[in-house]
């Protein structure tokens, strides 16, 4: 394996062992930079336990997490180099946003200017001098996201940040992760959501019952759960279709809406099949497999909770 | 340094400061009226013991007088003091900020150590102020009451100097039972009541020892954080009693422990 750059998250053997469970069993994975990573798990499948353990706040049990060869405890500024997202609830009840976050810049001495420069760009600027428990869910996740933009860091770790934001903040964190990563940065990022993981992910990290289970491109692991992407054909002319389709060895299923669905035959030779059988056709898209799909084919029978 | 001003800040920026001086103003200057009106009415009645009366009569010398009314506000400053500092612990807790906190600076001995510093400014601060108002209040007091000011004597400087002391150690006290009692209204509340009823109740028992059991374990109750704050400043030495730098000693036993102790189980913990 190549050495590990600065920025690169490296987890190695990693394990944490609770009174009675094995919450990380043995779990092993790398986070390149440039990319956004979703990090991807059912219930209870240990991915918050990672992260903590990542940012030193849980002592691990055995193996690693660092960023390069270097502990979280071990960064000399912190704060410039990382940034985490851990939970929505985290200030104090009767602090304001932006004095949360110039606590943070105190103890991390960065400019207290800063506090108001990442009410800006997470758009909290009008609510800065409400206090936090007057914050809807949303804000106080934006109010998250801002404590880890303060000291512009180059790794970026967020735990089920889209929790609470409604469909414009999750555009506007996607828009947001992937110009982060797009400036070189490492974003890590759990969810749920793999819709949104799917339109967000550059590379995913799936686990399950605290052990890897699949690890790559976003591509390249949807390849592997559906066999070859489908392509989508609709044609007047179904059985004719359907016939010189069967001669290019490809799988034909109808779709209840009266389209096809072909599995085993690229859409450029489907096209082409159609044109030399004077079959007519309205439309034509290859549809990429679905992470929503894969992620239930790979994780079943690895019950979440335990 | 920096980490202490951000302890600071963070006391600053809640409203638990002012309630606490809401609640200390009208009880220090109820202490400064009782003792005005212990003195102005107080005499040695007849059917005390002869160590009661020892006691009382030192209790009336001027000086004492003088050293107690200087030091007007030790009891319920104290206990704020108290309260401040470990709410300064558990609140973190209580509003899982501690995640926020050990991210911004995963040396954890290095925030206790902040807290610790933050929370012996904040009793500095209060031992000024209620030492500064003494000062002008308490020459007036002793007028009334036909006493020198005694400002000139020695005895009453180190009184105050003691004073302090107490309110420092009382406040690393304060952070280290924060971390050893996490959760916010169990520290409180325990810390309160062992500080408001502990004196009392641990009197009664040692008395009751004492009668019952043997006459040495008298000397134990120096052990009792309570009762040793109130040997080290009781001013000048009052007769039956062991010396006070004895409950000096204790009670910075108690703020090293506790101090100590609360480190190492910060350091050890997960935060989660
Ligand atoms: N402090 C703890 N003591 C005991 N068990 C714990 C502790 N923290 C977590 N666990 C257990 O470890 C397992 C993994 O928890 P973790 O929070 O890491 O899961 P997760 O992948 O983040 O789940 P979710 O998607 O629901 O957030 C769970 O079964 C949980 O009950
Ligand atoms: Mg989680």
């Amino acid at each position: 394996m190549s050495r590990p750059g600065t920025d690169e998250i490296v987890v190695e053997h990693l394990t944490k062992q609770y009174k009675r469970l094995r919450a990380v069993d043995d779990l092993s994975f790398r986070v390149r930079s440039g990319r956004v990573t979703g990090f991807l798990g059912p219930n209870g499948a240990g991915k918050t336990t990672t992260l903590r353990m990542l940012l030193g706040l849980v002592t691990p049990t055995a193996g690693t997490a660092t960023f390069g060869s270097r502990k979280y405890v071990d960064l000399p500024d912190p704060v410039r180099e990382v940034g985490a997202v851990l939970e929505a609830s985290s200030a104090n009840r009767g602090r304001t946003g932006r004095n949360h976050l110039r606590m943070i810049c105190r103890a991390a001495g960065l400019p207290d200017s800063r506090a108001d420069e990442v009410l800006a760009t997470v758009g909290l600027t009008p609510a800065a001098n409400r206090k936090f428990k007057g914050y809807s869910l949303g804000m106080k996740q934006r109010l998250g996201i801002a404590a880890a933009l303060l000291g512009d860091p180059r790794v970026l770790i967020l735990d089920e940040p889209a929790n609470g934001l409604d469909p414009e903040g999750i555009r506007w964190m996607r828009d947001l992760l992937k110009s982060l990563a797009a400036e070189g940065r490492t974003v890590l990022v759990s969810s749920h959501l793999l819709g949104e993981m799917q339109l967000l992910a550059d590379d995913v990290v799936i686990v399950a019952a605290g052990k890897l289970i699949r690890q790559g491109p976003v591509h390249d692991v949807l390849g592997d759960g559906s066999g070859h992407a489908q392509v989508r054909v609709r044609s007047p002319q179904t059985e004719q279709l359907t016939a010189a389709l069967a001669t290019l060895g490809a799988t034909v299923t109808p779709a209840p809406d009266g389209s096809l669905l072909v599995h085993g035959a690229e859409a450029a030779a489907i096209g082409h099949a159609a044109f030399t059988a004077g079959v007519e056709l309205h439309e034509l898209a290859t549809e990429q497999g679905d992470l929503e799909q894969v992620f239930l084919q790979l994780t079943a029978g690895k019950a979440g909770i335990r | 340094m920096s980490l202490v001003n951000a302890e600071l800040f963070k006391v600053r920026t809640t409203s638990l400061w002012w309630i606490m001086g809401i609640i200390l103003l009208p009880l220090y200057a109820a202490s400064v009226l009782a003792n005005w009106a212990q003195y102005a009415n107080s005499e040695v009645t007849g059917d005390t013991t002869d160590l009661q009366a020892q006691q009382i009569q030192a209790a009336l010398q001027p000086i004492n007088v003088a050293t107690s009314l200087y030091t007007s506000g030790q009891y319920f400053g104290i206990l704020i003091v108290l309260l401040l500092s470990a709410i300064i612990v558990t609140s973190e807790f209580f509003h899982l900020t501690a995640t926020t906190t050990f991210l911004t600076t995963p040396h954890r001995e290095a925030v206790i150590l902040a807290k610790f510093g933050a929370a012996v400014i904040i009793a500095a601060v209060i031992w000024l102020f209620t030492t500064v108002v003494n000062l002008i209040v308490v020459p007036l007091i002793l007028g009334n009451l036909d006493l020198p000011t005694q400002l000139g004597e020695p005895a009453v400087w180190r009184a105050i100097g003691l004073n302090a002391l107490a309110f420092v150690l009382w406040a690393i006290l304060g952070v280290g039972a924060g971390v050893l009692i996490r959760s916010q209204i169990a520290a409180t509340l325990i810390l309160a009541i062992t500080y408001v009823a502990g004196t009392a109740v641990v009197s009664i028992i040692f008395a009751l020892l004492t009668n019952f059991v043997a006459e040495w374990i008298n000397n134990l109750q120096v052990l009792v954080p309570t009762s040793a704050s109130q040997l080290m400043i009781s001013g000048t030495d009052l007769p039956g009693s062991p010396p006070q730098w004895v409950g000096a000693i204790v009670l910075i036993g108690y703020a090293v422990v506790t101090g100590l102790l609360g480190t190492w189980i910060t350091k050890r913990r997960d935060i989660s």
